[in-house]
């Protein structure tokens, strides 16, 4: 009875996190768009290598010229919910143990970059060479760079970051 | 009213420390008070709806909370909602330092040379009743590890282990409670994904889960190792000290990597890699392969094949020692699946070869919704070394399996309950229970 009423009193949830208590469904959030420095050299990805170059796997673009710099919304925004769970398919804290597991295989010197608002975002992608933001297509603005997923543009049907 | 329901339900439940950030999101937006917005770079006075200085150029500030979403006035000091602290920047919930409002410092998120990051794992395990075991709580080990970009292409990483004694206090001196080892220090330069070059003391890639996890307990998510893999074992070189090459092989879609590496082997105790030289003249080289396919999300599957040259003390005989290895990892929880098998061939110079086998298949699954921090799991494991090895003069022949739960008390605090049921020979055998607490930091 003891065991019993320890378990039931074991807190079996994590503490509240976006995707545990919902973000409410009645709300229309628009694409993630992937908005890159203008020098990245590429136009178009595939999902499977956005999600090399997220999960630390690949850390270049053009052959090694530019290191990629990851920069992910902190938690709780939209961007970062769509990211996690169509780009890495993992939980917050499955995100996290991905990080500290690569970083102590040196794999990675360090994880990605957390950004706190898509202003700074878009605005740390225009200077930072090599950058790689996630911001909601309606926030993003003239002059950045966004890149196609498997050939479809934000807004396009079937892009896959909505 | 909606404003209000977020906070009383958090105070209601006395959760306000973890659960404001996430309640506040859908918080309505509160209206600027002020009807011009002052520029923070150059005090110009900006229409209300700017987000661009018209003087200066510089960003204004956002109305919202960097953190939450939720709308702020320029004069607040902490946001309503979540708690930040607008003007030092600092998050009083959870201690991660936030920037100040308006945008974003480049400084912040620009890399800089050195930058020295430090993490570590511990855990302490309490070894229950049974057959072959006492009752007893052992702090394990400590671990401390470095990790510090030196250039855009170039990195460095450390590790320190501290393990305790069961000696300590005895002998002339008297020995310290626990012993410190470098286990691993490793610098890196890259020339592209494709060709990195690594020098220093590495986990041997030739094993999953001795590269994967090693130290870090909290990563795993058994509380022991697989006999193949365990601390100190002989069954694998754990530890190799040399040079690697790695990268990935423009395979597309397949994405294979490769390691290929050269340095010591075994050292003059077989279970220590040759930290100050090899204990022989000749080195010891790998190679392995793995593949991470695009189509299966997660999967994991590779090869390796290791030889060394092992020459016993006092004179004694000598051998080549092979090692065949191959492994297939889903590293996706729902389901995890670890399977691993290594074959180590030891050919006597001029004598008979005798061959050895282990391995083991791993199965885990966090459990959905309002348990998803447990996740149960199950282990079979078997190895068979032939009577009168003489190298794996430490290594039992072991067949058995263990299941557990891991109960995810914290994000970085993990407590894990296994029974284990185990027969090796030579003895002992094990049967019983164990539990650990173990964390990342």
């Amino acid at each position: 009875m003891a065991v019993c009423g320890l378990l039931a009193a074991l807190p079996l949830s994590y503490p509240a996190s976006a995707e545990a208590v919902g973000q409410r469904k009645d709300e229309k959030k628009g694409d993630v768009a992937v908005v890159v420095h203008p020098k990245v050299p590429v136009d178009d990805l595939r999902m499977g290598e956005l999600q090399k170059f997220l999960l630390g796997d690949r850390q270049y673009w053009d052959s090694g010229k530019t290191r990629v710099t990851l920069l992910i919304r902190a938690p709780v925004a939209h961007e970062r919910d769509v990211v996690l769970k169509k780009i890495y398919r993992m939980t917050e804290a499955q995100f996290r143990q991905y990080w500290i597991g690569k970083v102590f295989r040196a794999e990675a010197s360090s994880g990605p970059k957390i950004v706190y608002s898509n202003e700074s975002a878009t605005e740390l992608v225009s200077s930072l060479p090599g950058s790689i933001a996630f911001v909601e297509v309606s926030q993003v603005p003239k002059g950045i760079k966004i890149l196609k997923i498997d050939g479809k543009a934000p807004g396009d049907k079937g892009y896959p970051l909505q | 009213v909606r404003r209000l329901l977020p906070l009383l339900l958090v105070l209601s439940v006395g959760l306000c420390v973890t659960a404001c950030p996430v309640w506040a999101q859908d918080a309505p937006k509160a209206p600027v008070a002020s009807s011009q917005v002052k520029c923070p770079k150059c005090n110009h006075e900006n229409r209300a709806s700017a987000k661009f200085c018209v003087s200066c150029g510089a960003a204004l500030n956002p109305a919202n909370c960097p953190r939450c979403q939720a709308g702020i006035s320029p004069d607040d000091k902490f946001c309503s909602q979540c708690g930040l602290d607008l003007a030092k920047g600092k998050a009083p919930v959870d201690g991660v330092t936030e920037p100040a409002r308006g945008t974003q410092d480049p400084a912040i998120v620009e890399p800089h040379y050195p930058s020295l990051s430090v993490g570590g794992f511990g855990d302490t395990t309490f070894s229950g009743t049974g057959r072959g075991t006492s009752r007893y709580f052992n702090i394990g080990q400590q671990v401390l590890h470095f990790t510090s970009a030196l250039g855009p292409k170039t990195h460095a990483f450390a590790e320190l282990s501290f393990t305790p004694r069961s000696d300590a206090g005895t002998g002339t001196p008297p020995a310290t409670g626990f012993n410190a080892e470098v286990e691993r220090a490793i610098v890196r330069l890259d020339h592209s994904d494709q060709l990195k070059f690594s020098f220093g003391r590495y986990h041997t890639p030739i094993n999953w889960w001795n590269t994967a996890f090693h130290h870090g307990l909290w990563l795993q998510t058994s509380i022991s190792r697989p006999e193949m893999a365990r601390f100190g074992g002989q069954f694998i070189p754990v530890h190799f000290i040399g040079a690697l090459i790695e990268g990935a092989l423009p395979t597309g879609m397949l994405n294979l990597n490769y390691n290929v590496g050269i340095g010591n082997g075994r050292g003059n105790v077989v279970s220590r890699g040759g930290d100050a030289g090899d204990a022989n003249s000749e080195l010891a080289w790998l190679v392995n392969l793995f593949a991470r396919p695009e189509q299966v999300y997660g999967l994991q599957i590779g090869g390796s094949v290791y030889q060394d040259k092992i020459v016993l003390p006092n004179g004694g005989p000598q051998y080549r020692e092979t090692i065949l290895s191959g492994h297939l990892v889903l590293q996706k929880e729902t389901p995890e699946v670890i399977a691993e098998y290594a074959h180590v061939d030891h050919k006597q110079v001029g004598g008979p070869t005798l061959k050895s086998e282990g391995y083991y298949v791993q199965v885990a699954y966090r459990l959905p919704g309002l348990y998803r921090t447990l996740k149960p799991y199950f282990r079979y494991e078997k190895m068979g070394i032939p009577t009168g090895e003489p190298i794996f003069t430490g290594v039992p022949c072991l067949r058995g399996s263990l299941f557990g739960v891991r109960y995810d008390i914290a994000d970085y605090v993990a407590f894990k309950a296994e029974y284990r049921d185990f027969r090796r020979r030579p003895g002992p055998s094990i049967t019983g229970w164990f539990g650990q607490v173990s964390y990342a930091f």
